[in-house]
């Protein structure tokens, strides 16, 4: 498919764009065995950096992205011909917050399938700094949410996902204050060099829910899985959570937005 | 723990890890008298009747070598001896009759880390080599021994009856990333078996007491866990597991957390120390049940801290300090925190037992620390009533009904124990048990099953001193 307008015969009602529009809105607009070949040789190229060179995962992945920058730019700018910002801007979305969901998929199965430890059960990126990475993004998704709405994206999806990802960014920030907080204490006790990162959060097994002074001793700090699964679980889960909604509230949009033409 | 000198108190014998051993003699009034013993590198001290003359003994584990018996001669006096036959270099001990046949046995763990280190690789070519061995005594005195695992690093070793068939388990609490092993007594022999989902993953101790008077043994083991979770606390810790981080492995049941070891409904085993609230309670070593407050409810008590200046460089001294825990059984499944006992001591502690040290009734605690002075806790919580049973078969060398189990029966339930010389992190127990009675409990009688299997009771026995029972 190239890129420019799409044909009107697949914008019909009676076209799979109409009935499923999050398909039309990730649609690479380059032409597929070129995208093929190019995402083969970055992948390629990725195992070869943390293979060969020896790069960190985060850093090889960091410059995957940063290849694949240019066809995602040409891809959005001709989506903002076609579709308008704010469905561009919620196609940006998508595809991001689809990698943000990647990037905890790899972190389950490095837990729960290669049995790392979960201070090495990192992802993609995330090994970077994970504290960091995770709230700089969660505020973004929210920031972004914001606007959408603002834009015109309101639908009772897109509420619910707003109010649960808030949540999430909410609990990040917690984590982002202890996280701070713990790199003082070390610092205090002459070793900044260790790690602060992967403290539990509201959530989760040793998490405030679970382990806080105010709701010992009731029902709150026994609710099951959110006070008895992993940190890595929790946001897991988190974000499963928030690509879904996120494709509910898309595909909810798009659909309004076709019908009224 | 035990009267070495037959005058009604309990006396102590400690271990020495860097100097000598030495006994205490309760001289009464919570006054002690020391006694060096020459030796020392000790490890588990377990007071026994070991060679069934009916004087207690007091048996050294010292980890590079097979432990040492110290015989009682009466008069104070010890005649230091070998154990015939036992050559592992045990670290731990467990004393205990599973055959039946009316002498003790003896179950020996080896640290072989430990072993490693201070002896290089050359200790696993040896003869005795490293591991579980089980050793049974013959009638000529000899230890006849018989490996049930072939490596360990055996912090812990504990002989309980958990399946209520008369017959014990013995379960061994192994450091590091090995897992823990477990062995049932069945058809003569041991049989290794694998009754829990989940276990403490570096097990520094094991005890099993009946918390909810069910008639049900729990099990408890210990791990290294921070006790809160505030970032100064978690930030002491950090270092270490960061440089130290958990393998895991497909199948692993191990956690990094205090275990309580309850058994459900279907008579499979579930970990309910975490939504108990006893999943935590520092970098721990001993940990047992004991009704510190004479309620009917067995209680429970955690000691920790640990010194070491290649992990703990970063704090001062390399010490992490930390507060005992105590922890009192609500009667509703829930342990709550008890530092108004008295017993949070900043020490870091090893061994810990618990008994009634000035026959006043109640529970009384020492603790042997490393690097300072140990402490003895005398219990002042004004509890309410109690009963202390020891038993007694004298036409045996298990002269101390060793894997006994006695019931109190009362007109609010049945208080269970066992007897044993040993639990916790290399500490031993008195053979002289301990019930606290449930406000206005009338007991009705106290059921005995002895290590044999047959069983006798007592009717309607005095509350408030100690009944002996003799066979």
């Amino acid at each position: 498919m190239s890129g420019g307008r799409l044909p009107m015969e697949r914008r019909s009602a009676g076209g799979y764009v109409a009935r499923y529009p999050l398909l039309a809105l990730l649609d690479p607009r380059a032409p597929a065995v070129p995208l093929l070949l190019a995402l083969s040789a970055g992948l390629a190229a990725w195992g070869g950096l943390v293979w060969a060179v020896g790069m960190p995962i985060w850093g090889a992945t960091t410059v995957l992205l940063a290849a694949a920058l240019p066809v995602g730019v040409r891809k959005w700018r001709a989506d903002l011909a076609v579709w308008g910002p704010a469905t561009t801007v919620l196609g940006v979305l998508v595809v991001l917050q689809g990698f943000h969901s990647l990037e905890h998929v790899v972190q389950w199965v490095q837990y729960h399938v290669l049995y790392q430890p979960p201070s090495q059960s990192s992802g993609l990126i995330s090994a970077a700094n994970v504290e960091w990475v995770h709230f700089v993004w969660n505020w973004i998704v929210v920031t972004l949410l914001v606007g959408l709405a603002r834009g015109g994206v309101r639908n009772r999806w897109s509420w619910l996902l707003l109010a649960w990802a808030g949540a999430h960014a909410a609990e990040h920030t917690y984590m982002m204050v202890r996280y701070l907080q713990m790199k003082q204490e070390l610092a205090g006790l002459g070793v900044p060099s260790i790690s602060a990162q992967g403290l539990p959060g509201f959530f989760g097994r040793d998490g405030w829910l679970a382990r806080g002074p105010v709701t010992q001793n009731t029902f709150l700090c026994r609710i099951p899985v959110a006070t008895t699964t992993s940190r890595l679980d929790v946001h897991f889960w988190w974000n499963t959570g928030e690509i879904l909604l996120l494709a509910a509230a898309a595909h909810v949009h798009l659909r309004r937005q076709f019908r009224s033409g | 723990m035990g009267d070495l000198d037959d005058d009604g108190d309990l006396d102590l014998a400690m271990g020495g890890l860097a100097g000598d051993d030495s006994i205490l003699w309760n001289e009464g009034g919570l006054h002690f008298r020391r006694q060096p013993l020459v030796g020392g590198g000790s490890r588990a001290v377990i007071v026994a009747d070991v060679d069934g003359d009916g004087g207690l003994d007091v048996l050294f584990a010292r980890h590079t070598l097979p432990p040492q018996l110290h015989r009682n001669l009466g008069g104070g006096r010890f005649g230091k001896l070998s154990l015939p036959g036992f050559e592992l270099k045990a670290y731990s001990l467990a004393l205990g009759d599973p055959d039946g046949d009316g002498d003790l046995d003896a179950v020996g763990g080896s640290y072989d880390a430990g072993l490693e280190k201070d002896l290089g690789y050359n200790f696993m070519f040896t003869h005795s080599g490293g591991g579980v061995m089980y050793y049974e005594r013959t009638d000529a005195g000899e230890y006849v021994g018989r490996r049930l695992a072939e490596g360990a690093e055996a912090l812990a070793l504990l002989l309980t009856d958990l399946d209520n068939d008369g017959a014990p388990e013995l379960l061994t609490g192994n450091d590091f990333g090995l897992p823990d092993y477990a062995h049932t007594w069945r058809d003569g022999d041991w049989a290794a078996y694998s009754p829990f989902r989940h276990t403490s993953h570096s097990t520094m101790s094991l005890d099993s007491g009946d918390v909810d008077n069910d008639g049900v043994l729990e099990v408890y083991s210990t791990d290294m866990k921070p006790i809160a979770r505030d970032v100064a606390t978690l930030a002491r810790w950090r270092p270490v597991m960061v440089r130290t981080p958990v393998d895991t492995f497909r199948g692993d049941k191990q956690i990094m957390e205090n275990v309580l070891q309850v058994r459900t409904r279907g008579g499979a085993y579930a970990n309910a120390a975490y939504d108990r609230v006893v999943d935590a309670t520092g970098w721990s070593w001993s940990g047992k049940f004991g009704d510190l407050d004479s309620d009917g409810l067995l209680d429970l008590y955690v000691v920790n801290g640990m010194i070491a200046a290649d992990l703990f460089g970063h704090l001062p001294g390399g010490e992490l300090v930390e507060a005992n825990q105590a922890m009192k059984n609500a009667g509703d499944g829930d342990f709550r925190r008890a530092p108004e006992w008295g017993l949070g001591s900043l020490s870091s502690g090893r061994a810990m037992s618990m008994a009634d040290l000035d026959n006043d009734g109640d529970l009384d605690v020492v603790v042997n620390n490393l690097e300072q002075p140990a402490e003895i806790f005398e219990n002042r919580l004004c509890g309410g009533v109690g009963l202390q049973v020891e038993l007694r078969q004298p036409d045996t060398r298990n002269t101390r009904a060793l894997g006994s189990t006695v019931r109190l029966h009362t007109d609010k339930g049945v208080l269970t124990r066992e007897v044993r010389a040993s639990s916790g992190y290399l500490s031993g127990d008195a053979a002289r048990l301990h019930f606290g009675l449930p406000k206005g409990a009338v007991v009705e009688r106290v059921e005995i099953l002895w290590p044999d299997g047959k069983g006798s009771s007592v009717a309607r026995p005095q509350t408030g001193g100690v009944l002996v029972v003799r066979r």
